[in-house]
């Protein structure tokens, strides 16, 4: 009976990512605002250009998700190895950074530089934190106007850092697109490789944060089904216990 | 109203001021333990400083320390070395290196760290690392009141970013640092009011940097080291100073500065 259900609700989400490009739909727009965001802030903060790394989960290596400048195209998905370079230790420490080289020595930044053909004067390090944790690092190199050698000033340090707080949450949401993407492409690429998305389903759900998040995500869905009275009584709900939750600084104890 | 630590208030703070004499000390015989992420031994301005290079290395879910040959995996470490050396110029370094072992468990390791210099007994552990995960809360409080008991005196750079991080913001245990514009080491500052204690030379700090060159760097991470490159000075000349006596011996100077220039 249950293996019924899940046969009906597979077959139902491939119906629905078959005809919905989960990329499109979901990772690209927020990918689109990242790199905006980056661009605008670019500006502000007179850099050349502005870039976004992401901690992978498993190994801990950073991952470039979005970068603006001329070599934005070429800097998309190049890893830094965890713990190297600037970018490595402002991810472990938390702590924000300004480098700055004179004009007689090399880009310091070698292993990327030799890759895009940039050459890193002046960097300006930002952690990207979400919650509790650094899930990324935010970065201006260089500057776009006279004068070029002028460093990052601690003020625009604390700009960064405000920007950072925008960034990561976008990153964050960035993740949770990237994962509906990976279920959809596991669901299209062959519908008759059952077992690969229930794998993948199964592991969703030993992650007990996920779990929760589906679990809810279904509920919401049932109740919207039964009517437009009981979908209100649901915004509602949420809406208030959200609100109340929001203005306590603890969490709501119902033991 | 006058608060009883008001800055400007008249109280006997001048009459902690440590002996002059620590001054033209030099950290002779002194060790300073850098948690950190390694440091590049060949350097010019570090050759013959560095006393000793462990790295941390993960098996299983034990974080254990032995000899790395690699050198510095990021270049912050250096840069760190280059100042506390820069002001106490024949005190030793031995870099405790905490990056590059794992990406996951990040936190775990810098604790590990810690307790290593803690066990070895250095007598000044700087930190420029720090976790904003609260799980690290109690486990670092724990061990820092460890170390202050053991008589290390670990000073912390400072987060001024919005979130809280571990440990600067343990007010008892240790010394908290955050950058200042002021140029010079020695007219170092108290923080008034705030949880972190002290402000040092932290914007556009020339240091060396791997691969023998320098850099100039702005962070609270390298206003930390300039605290500790004092107290390598002011131990030489006291060995036996403990957590204590060092916070009331840099508390005397900074209030003596604040006073000096207004």
């Amino acid at each position: 009976m249950a293996e019924n259900r899940t046969d009906e609700f597979l077959e139902r989400i491939q119906g629905l990512f078959r005809v919905a490009d989960a990329e499109k739909l979901l990772a690209d727009p927020v990918k689109e605002a990242i790199t905006e965001l980056l661009a605008a802030s670019a500006v502000r903060l007179r850099a050349e250009a502005a870039s976004v790394l992401v901690r992978t989960a498993d190994s801990g290596d950073l991952k470039f998700l979005a970068a603006t400048g001329e070599v934005a195209d070429r800097i998309g998905g190049l890893e830094i190895p965890a713990g190297k370079g600037i970018a490595g230790f402002v991810l472990m420490s938390g702590q924000p950074l300004v480098v700055s080289e004179p004009d007689d020595e090399s880009g310091f930044y070698a292993e990327v530089d030799k890759t895009t053909g940039f050459s890193t004067k002046l960097l300006l390090a930002v952690p990207l934190r979400f919650r509790d944790d650094v899930i990324g690092v935010l970065e201006y190199v260089n500057r776009s106007s006279e004068p070029l050698s002028e460093p990052f000033t601690p003020t625009e340090m604390d700009i960064a850092a405000v920007y950072a707080e925008a960034v990561a949450a976008l990153v964050n949401a960035h993740i949770g697109a990237d994962l509906m993407c990976e279920l959809s492409r596991r669901i299209i690429r062959d519908s008759s490789e059952e077992s690969d998305v229930r794998a993948w389903l199964r592991s969703m759900r030993e992650n007990s944060t996920h779990a929760r998040a589906i679990e809810l995500a279904a509920l919401v869905s049932e109740l919207s089904e039964k009517g437009d009275a009981e979908v209100e009584l649901c915004r509602t709900l949420l809406e208030s216990l959200i609100g109340y939750s929001s203005s306590t600084t603890g969490r709501l104890d119902l033991a | 109203m006058t608060h009883p630590i008001d800055p400007t208030s008249q109280d006997a703070a001048s009459n902690f001021l440590p002996d002059p004499e620590w001054l033209s000390a030099t950290g002779r015989g002194v060790t300073v333990a850098m948690i950190d992420s390694g440091v590049d031994a060949t350097h010019p301005d570090l050759s013959g400083r560095i006393a000793e290079e462990v790295g941390a290395r993960i098996e299983g879910k034990k974080v254990t320390f032995s000899p790395v040959y690699d050198g510095d995996l990021a270049g912050h470490g250096t840069a760190c070395a280059g100042i506390i050396t820069q002001l106490a110029p024949e005190a030793k370094v031995a870099s405790i290196r905490v990056l590059g072992a794992s990406g996951s468990g990040d936190a775990q390791v810098f604790l590990a760290g810690l307790e290593y210099a803690v066990k070895q007994r250095y007598k000044i552990i700087n930190l420029s690392l720090g976790t904003t995960k609260p799980q690290f809360f109690a486990p670092l409080h724990d061990l820092l009141d460890r170390a202050y008991q053991a008589g290390c005196i670990v000073i912390a750079a400072a987060n001024n970013l919005p979130q809280p991080s571990f440990p600067s913001i343990f007010s008892s245990s240790l010394i908290s640092v955050v950058k200042s514009e002021e140029p010079d080491p020695l007219k170092f500052r108290f923080h008034y009011g705030e949880v972190i204690e002290l402000t040092a030379p932290g914007v556009s700090v020339r240091t060396p940097w791997v691969g023998g060159g320098y850099r100039t760097l702005t962070g609270n991470s390298f206003a930390c080291p300039h605290i500790t490159g004092l107290l390598a000075r002011l131990v030489e000349r006291h060995p036996e100073l403990t957590p204590f006596q060092a916070k009331s011996a840099l508390y005397a100077i900074a209030r003596s500065n604040s006073t000096e220039n207004g």
